[in-house]
Protein backbone atom coordinates (compact mmCIF):
# COMPACT_ATOMS: atom_id res chain seq x y z
CA UNK A 1 0.00 0.00 0.00
CA UNK A 2 1.16 3.38 -0.82
CA UNK A 3 1.23 6.52 1.20
CA UNK A 4 -1.42 8.91 -0.14
CA UNK A 5 -3.92 11.64 0.59
CA UNK A 6 -7.44 11.12 0.19
CA UNK A 7 -8.17 14.23 -2.21
CA UNK A 8 -9.63 15.18 -5.06
CA UNK A 9 -6.09 16.03 -6.25
CA UNK A 10 -4.16 12.74 -5.78
CA UNK A 11 -7.08 10.99 -7.17
CA UNK A 12 -6.13 13.08 -10.27
CA UNK A 13 -2.71 12.44 -10.13
CA UNK A 14 -3.32 9.08 -9.74
CA UNK A 15 -5.32 8.27 -12.59
CA UNK A 16 -2.65 9.89 -14.77
CA UNK A 17 0.19 7.84 -13.37
CA UNK A 18 -1.45 4.85 -14.08
CA UNK A 19 -2.12 5.52 -17.94
CA UNK A 20 1.15 6.33 -18.21
CA UNK A 21 2.12 3.47 -16.22
CA UNK A 22 -0.08 1.19 -18.80
CA UNK A 23 1.52 3.58 -21.80
CA UNK A 24 4.76 2.41 -20.84
CA UNK A 25 3.81 -1.12 -20.32
CA UNK A 26 2.85 -1.17 -23.71
CA UNK A 27 5.74 0.27 -25.47
CA UNK A 28 8.20 -2.22 -23.50
CA UNK A 29 6.31 -4.95 -24.91
CA UNK A 30 6.51 -4.02 -28.22
CA UNK A 31 10.11 -3.17 -28.06
CA UNK A 32 10.63 -6.99 -26.38
CA UNK A 33 8.63 -8.27 -28.90
CA UNK A 34 10.27 -6.84 -31.55
CA UNK A 35 13.70 -7.47 -30.13
CA UNK A 36 13.11 -11.23 -29.54
CA UNK A 37 12.64 -11.46 -33.49
CA UNK A 38 16.14 -9.71 -33.95
CA UNK A 39 17.26 -12.36 -31.81
CA UNK A 40 15.96 -14.89 -33.48
CA UNK A 41 17.04 -14.09 -37.02
CA UNK A 42 20.23 -13.53 -35.68
CA UNK A 43 20.64 -17.03 -33.69
CA UNK A 44 19.60 -18.36 -37.03
CA UNK A 45 22.55 -17.07 -38.77
CA UNK A 46 24.54 -17.94 -35.73
CA UNK A 47 23.73 -21.47 -36.21
CA UNK A 48 24.41 -21.10 -40.12
CA UNK A 49 28.24 -19.31 -39.72
CA UNK A 50 28.87 -21.75 -36.68
CA UNK A 51 29.11 -25.32 -38.95
CA UNK A 52 30.80 -23.27 -41.75
CA UNK A 53 33.66 -21.87 -39.54
CA UNK A 54 34.08 -24.75 -37.09
CA UNK A 55 34.43 -27.32 -40.68
CA UNK A 56 36.58 -25.02 -41.74
CA UNK A 57 38.32 -24.56 -38.45
CA UNK A 58 38.72 -28.55 -37.98
CA UNK A 59 40.25 -28.85 -41.72
CA UNK A 60 42.60 -26.48 -40.79
CA UNK A 61 43.86 -28.45 -37.86
CA UNK A 62 43.85 -31.25 -39.82
CA UNK A 63 46.55 -30.08 -42.65
CA UNK A 64 48.28 -28.38 -39.74
CA UNK A 65 48.55 -31.67 -37.99
CA UNK A 66 49.60 -33.51 -41.40
CA UNK A 67 51.98 -30.77 -41.44
CA UNK A 68 53.76 -31.18 -38.29
CA UNK A 69 53.56 -34.78 -38.73
CA UNK A 70 55.73 -34.88 -41.99
CA UNK A 71 57.40 -31.98 -41.65
CA UNK A 72 57.80 -31.49 -37.71
CA UNK A 73 56.66 -29.98 -34.79
CA UNK A 74 59.84 -27.94 -34.35
CA UNK A 75 59.87 -26.59 -37.71
CA UNK A 76 56.18 -26.07 -38.17
CA UNK A 77 56.50 -23.80 -35.22
CA UNK A 78 59.13 -22.34 -35.99
CA UNK A 79 57.84 -21.17 -39.64
CA UNK A 80 54.66 -20.02 -37.54
CA UNK A 81 56.65 -18.05 -35.64
CA UNK A 82 58.67 -16.57 -38.36
CA UNK A 83 55.31 -15.79 -40.17
CA UNK A 84 54.02 -11.89 -41.44
CA UNK A 85 52.13 -10.63 -38.23
CA UNK A 86 49.54 -8.06 -37.88
CA UNK A 87 46.30 -9.38 -39.16
CA UNK A 88 43.99 -6.76 -37.53
CA UNK A 89 39.95 -6.37 -37.29
CA UNK A 90 38.52 -2.88 -38.79
CA UNK A 91 35.80 -2.61 -36.11
CA UNK A 92 33.03 -0.08 -34.76
CA UNK A 93 30.03 -0.16 -33.19
CA UNK A 94 26.51 -0.35 -34.52
CA UNK A 95 23.03 -0.11 -32.84
CA UNK A 96 20.03 -2.57 -32.97
CA UNK A 97 17.70 -1.11 -31.09
CA UNK A 98 19.61 0.84 -28.69
CA UNK A 99 21.65 -1.80 -28.44
CA UNK A 100 25.35 -1.48 -29.06
CA UNK A 101 26.62 -4.60 -31.16
CA UNK A 102 30.30 -5.32 -32.44
CA UNK A 103 30.79 -4.44 -36.04
CA UNK A 104 33.97 -6.61 -37.00
CA UNK A 105 36.38 -7.16 -40.47
CA UNK A 106 39.62 -8.35 -41.13
CA UNK A 107 41.34 -6.70 -43.39
CA UNK A 108 43.49 -9.11 -45.30
CA UNK A 109 42.02 -12.90 -45.30
CA UNK A 110 44.02 -15.09 -47.75
CA UNK A 111 47.07 -13.89 -48.49
CA UNK A 112 49.96 -15.53 -50.55
CA UNK A 113 52.97 -18.05 -49.43
CA UNK A 114 55.32 -15.07 -50.31
CA UNK A 115 53.22 -12.63 -48.12
CA UNK A 116 53.61 -14.88 -45.08
CA UNK A 117 57.11 -14.28 -44.71
CA UNK A 118 58.59 -17.75 -43.82
CA UNK A 119 61.00 -19.57 -45.23
CA UNK A 120 59.90 -21.00 -48.98
CA UNK A 121 61.14 -24.06 -48.85
CA UNK A 122 58.67 -25.24 -46.54
CA UNK A 123 56.48 -27.35 -47.98
CA UNK A 124 53.40 -26.41 -49.60
CA UNK A 125 51.20 -28.50 -46.92
CA UNK A 126 52.31 -25.66 -44.99
CA UNK A 127 50.73 -23.05 -47.00
CA UNK A 128 47.73 -25.12 -47.34
CA UNK A 129 47.10 -25.14 -43.75
CA UNK A 130 48.19 -21.64 -43.26
CA UNK A 131 45.36 -20.73 -45.88
CA UNK A 132 42.77 -23.02 -44.41
CA UNK A 133 43.46 -21.03 -40.97
CA UNK A 134 43.02 -17.99 -42.91
CA UNK A 135 39.95 -18.71 -44.54
CA UNK A 136 38.85 -20.33 -40.80
CA UNK A 137 39.66 -17.22 -39.57
CA UNK A 138 37.62 -14.72 -41.24
CA UNK A 139 34.46 -16.77 -40.95
CA UNK A 140 35.57 -16.80 -36.65
CA UNK A 141 35.04 -13.32 -36.90
CA UNK A 142 32.20 -13.32 -38.63
CA UNK A 143 30.61 -15.25 -36.40
CA UNK A 144 32.28 -13.89 -33.30
CA UNK A 145 30.24 -10.68 -34.46
CA UNK A 146 27.11 -12.50 -34.39
CA UNK A 147 27.35 -14.36 -31.15
CA UNK A 148 28.65 -10.84 -29.19
CA UNK A 149 25.02 -9.80 -31.00
CA UNK A 150 22.88 -12.42 -29.52
CA UNK A 151 24.51 -12.14 -26.61
CA UNK A 152 24.01 -8.37 -26.40
CA UNK A 153 20.93 -8.75 -27.54
CA UNK A 154 19.44 -11.70 -25.06
CA UNK A 155 21.00 -9.32 -22.73
CA UNK A 156 18.49 -6.36 -23.10
CA UNK A 157 15.53 -8.23 -23.38
CA UNK A 158 16.42 -10.10 -20.21
CA UNK A 159 16.24 -6.25 -19.04
CA UNK A 160 13.12 -5.32 -20.59
CA UNK A 161 11.57 -8.32 -19.11
CA UNK A 162 12.02 -8.12 -15.89
CA UNK A 163 10.90 -3.74 -16.31
CA UNK A 164 7.44 -5.21 -18.03
CA UNK A 165 6.70 -7.72 -15.24
CA UNK A 166 7.78 -4.66 -12.57
CA UNK A 167 5.26 -2.42 -14.30
CA UNK A 168 2.48 -5.18 -14.70
CA UNK A 169 2.88 -6.97 -11.57
CA UNK A 170 4.02 -4.27 -9.08
CA UNK A 171 3.60 -0.73 -9.96
CA UNK A 172 0.60 -0.80 -12.10
CA UNK A 173 -1.18 -2.75 -9.18
CA UNK A 174 -0.28 -0.85 -6.72
CA UNK A 175 -1.51 2.11 -8.39
CA UNK A 176 -4.88 0.32 -8.90
CA UNK A 177 -4.94 -0.21 -5.28
CA UNK A 178 -4.46 3.31 -4.08
CA UNK A 179 -6.91 4.71 -6.55
CA UNK A 180 -9.47 1.99 -5.24
CA UNK A 181 -8.59 3.12 -1.85
CA UNK A 182 -8.95 6.98 -2.37
CA UNK A 183 -12.09 6.64 -4.36
CA UNK A 184 -13.53 5.46 -1.63
CA UNK A 185 -12.39 6.96 0.75
CA UNK A 186 -13.83 10.19 -0.69
CA UNK A 187 -17.01 8.58 -1.32
CA UNK A 188 -17.22 7.67 2.56
CA UNK A 189 -16.25 11.42 3.06
CA UNK A 190 -19.14 12.37 0.62
CA UNK A 191 -21.51 10.46 2.20
CA UNK A 192 -20.45 11.58 6.39
CA UNK A 193 -20.99 15.26 4.68
CA UNK A 194 -24.45 14.78 3.14
CA UNK A 195 -24.66 13.02 6.47
CA UNK A 196 -23.55 15.87 8.02
CA UNK A 197 -25.52 18.36 6.00
CA UNK A 198 -29.23 16.52 6.60
CA UNK A 199 -28.37 16.94 10.69
CA UNK A 200 -27.76 20.29 10.25
CA UNK A 201 -30.85 21.13 8.60
CA UNK A 202 -32.41 18.98 10.97
CA UNK A 203 -30.83 20.72 14.00
CA UNK A 204 -31.97 24.12 12.45
CA UNK A 205 -35.36 23.18 11.86
CA UNK A 206 -35.93 21.88 15.18
CA UNK A 207 -34.78 25.39 16.26
CA UNK A 208 -36.86 27.17 14.51
CA UNK A 209 -39.91 25.78 15.33
CA UNK A 210 -39.09 25.93 18.96
CA UNK A 211 -37.93 29.46 19.34
CA UNK A 212 -37.61 31.11 15.88
CA UNK A 213 -35.50 33.75 16.10
CA UNK A 214 -32.05 32.01 15.66
CA UNK A 215 -30.59 32.09 12.73
CA UNK A 216 -27.80 29.96 10.99
CA UNK B 1 39.10 1.51 -35.18
CA UNK B 2 41.70 -0.82 -35.81
CA UNK B 3 41.98 -3.64 -32.77
CA UNK B 4 44.16 -6.90 -32.60
CA UNK B 5 43.46 -10.59 -32.65
CA UNK B 6 44.29 -12.15 -29.64
CA UNK B 7 44.59 -16.56 -29.31
CA UNK B 8 44.14 -18.36 -25.87
CA UNK B 9 44.61 -22.00 -26.26
CA UNK B 10 47.00 -25.19 -26.99
CA UNK B 11 49.86 -24.91 -28.74
CA UNK B 12 48.40 -26.17 -32.19
CA UNK B 13 45.82 -23.48 -31.93
CA UNK B 14 48.09 -20.91 -31.39
CA UNK B 15 50.18 -22.21 -33.92
CA UNK B 16 47.82 -22.47 -36.46
CA UNK B 17 46.65 -18.83 -36.14
CA UNK B 18 50.23 -17.53 -35.77
CA UNK B 19 50.54 -19.00 -39.51
CA UNK B 20 47.35 -17.09 -40.55
CA UNK B 21 49.14 -13.66 -39.50
CA UNK B 22 47.79 -13.71 -35.57
CA UNK B 23 50.06 -11.61 -33.76
CA UNK B 24 49.43 -12.43 -30.19
CA UNK B 25 48.94 -16.51 -28.91
CA UNK B 26 48.94 -17.65 -25.27
CA UNK B 27 49.31 -20.86 -24.23
CA UNK B 28 48.77 -20.49 -20.46
CA UNK B 29 50.24 -23.67 -18.45
CA UNK B 30 47.82 -22.81 -15.04
CA UNK B 31 44.24 -21.91 -14.46
CA UNK B 32 45.20 -18.68 -12.70
CA UNK B 33 47.48 -17.70 -15.19
CA UNK B 34 44.84 -18.06 -17.73
CA UNK B 35 42.02 -16.10 -15.71
CA UNK B 36 44.65 -13.68 -15.11
CA UNK B 37 45.59 -13.17 -18.81
CA UNK B 38 42.38 -13.24 -19.95
CA UNK B 39 41.30 -10.22 -17.54
CA UNK B 40 44.13 -8.35 -18.89
CA UNK B 41 42.89 -9.12 -22.28
CA UNK B 42 39.20 -7.89 -21.69
CA UNK B 43 40.26 -4.75 -20.10
CA UNK B 44 42.67 -3.42 -23.17
CA UNK B 45 41.25 -1.04 -25.16
CA UNK B 46 43.35 -2.31 -28.49
CA UNK B 47 42.02 -6.02 -28.20
CA UNK B 48 39.13 -6.57 -31.02
CA UNK B 49 38.60 -10.55 -30.87
CA UNK B 50 39.80 -13.34 -27.86
CA UNK B 51 39.32 -16.44 -29.53
CA UNK B 52 39.59 -18.95 -26.67
CA UNK B 53 39.56 -22.94 -27.25
CA UNK B 54 36.29 -24.41 -25.18
CA UNK B 55 38.06 -26.75 -23.79
CA UNK B 56 39.75 -23.91 -21.62
CA UNK B 57 36.91 -21.82 -21.31
CA UNK B 58 35.11 -25.11 -19.69
CA UNK B 59 37.68 -25.26 -17.58
CA UNK B 60 37.93 -21.33 -16.27
CA UNK B 61 34.23 -22.01 -15.77
CA UNK B 62 32.15 -19.56 -13.92
CA UNK B 63 34.96 -17.02 -13.01
CA UNK B 64 35.24 -16.59 -16.81
CA UNK B 65 31.09 -16.30 -17.01
CA UNK B 66 31.41 -13.68 -14.49
CA UNK B 67 34.56 -11.62 -16.13
CA UNK B 68 32.51 -11.76 -19.36
CA UNK B 69 28.79 -10.52 -18.55
CA UNK B 70 28.53 -7.28 -18.41
CA UNK B 71 31.13 -5.86 -21.00
CA UNK B 72 30.95 -3.86 -23.47
CA UNK B 73 30.56 -4.80 -27.95
CA UNK B 74 34.12 -5.25 -27.51
CA UNK B 75 36.46 -7.32 -27.50
CA UNK B 76 34.79 -10.07 -28.28
CA UNK B 77 34.92 -13.32 -26.78
CA UNK B 78 34.68 -16.36 -28.86
CA UNK B 79 34.99 -19.74 -27.81
CA UNK B 80 36.15 -21.97 -30.56
CA UNK B 81 36.78 -26.18 -30.86
CA UNK B 82 40.59 -27.23 -30.74
CA UNK B 83 42.17 -29.51 -33.08
CA UNK B 84 40.32 -32.72 -31.62
CA UNK B 85 37.17 -30.38 -32.45
CA UNK B 86 35.53 -30.61 -28.77
CA UNK B 87 32.79 -28.92 -27.85
CA UNK B 88 30.68 -28.95 -24.75
CA UNK B 89 27.51 -30.53 -25.00
CA UNK B 90 25.40 -27.70 -24.15
CA UNK B 91 27.43 -24.41 -25.36
CA UNK B 92 26.97 -21.13 -23.55
CA UNK B 93 24.86 -19.84 -26.38
CA UNK B 94 21.83 -22.31 -25.99
CA UNK B 95 21.64 -21.76 -22.33
CA UNK B 96 21.25 -18.00 -22.42
CA UNK B 97 18.63 -18.75 -25.69
CA UNK B 98 16.42 -21.30 -22.98
CA UNK B 99 17.02 -18.79 -20.57
CA UNK B 100 15.76 -15.73 -22.77
CA UNK B 101 13.15 -17.46 -24.37
CA UNK B 102 12.20 -19.65 -21.32
CA UNK B 103 11.94 -22.93 -23.46
CA UNK B 104 13.84 -25.25 -25.14
CA UNK B 105 14.41 -24.08 -28.73
CA UNK B 106 15.36 -25.97 -32.12
CA UNK B 107 16.37 -23.97 -35.30
CA UNK B 108 15.52 -26.10 -37.69
CA UNK B 109 17.51 -26.28 -40.93
CA UNK B 110 15.82 -25.23 -44.10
Amino acid sequence: MMAVSPTRMSLLRLRRRIALARKGHDLLREKMDALVMEFFEVLRRVYEVRKEAFDRLASAHFLLSLCMASWGTVETEQAAREAAKGVVLETSVRYVMGVPVPVAEVEVTVRSPLERGYSLLSPSLLDRASEEFERALKLLVELAELEETARALAWELERTRRRVNALEYILIPRLEAALRFIAMRLDEMEREHFFRLKRIKALLERRERSGGGAEG
Amino acid sequence: MRREIVVVGDRETVTGFALAGVARGYVPSSREEALSLLRGLLGEEGVGLILLTHRLAEELGEELKRMVRGKGPFPMLLRIPDRTGYRPERDELEEMVRRTVGAEVVVRKE
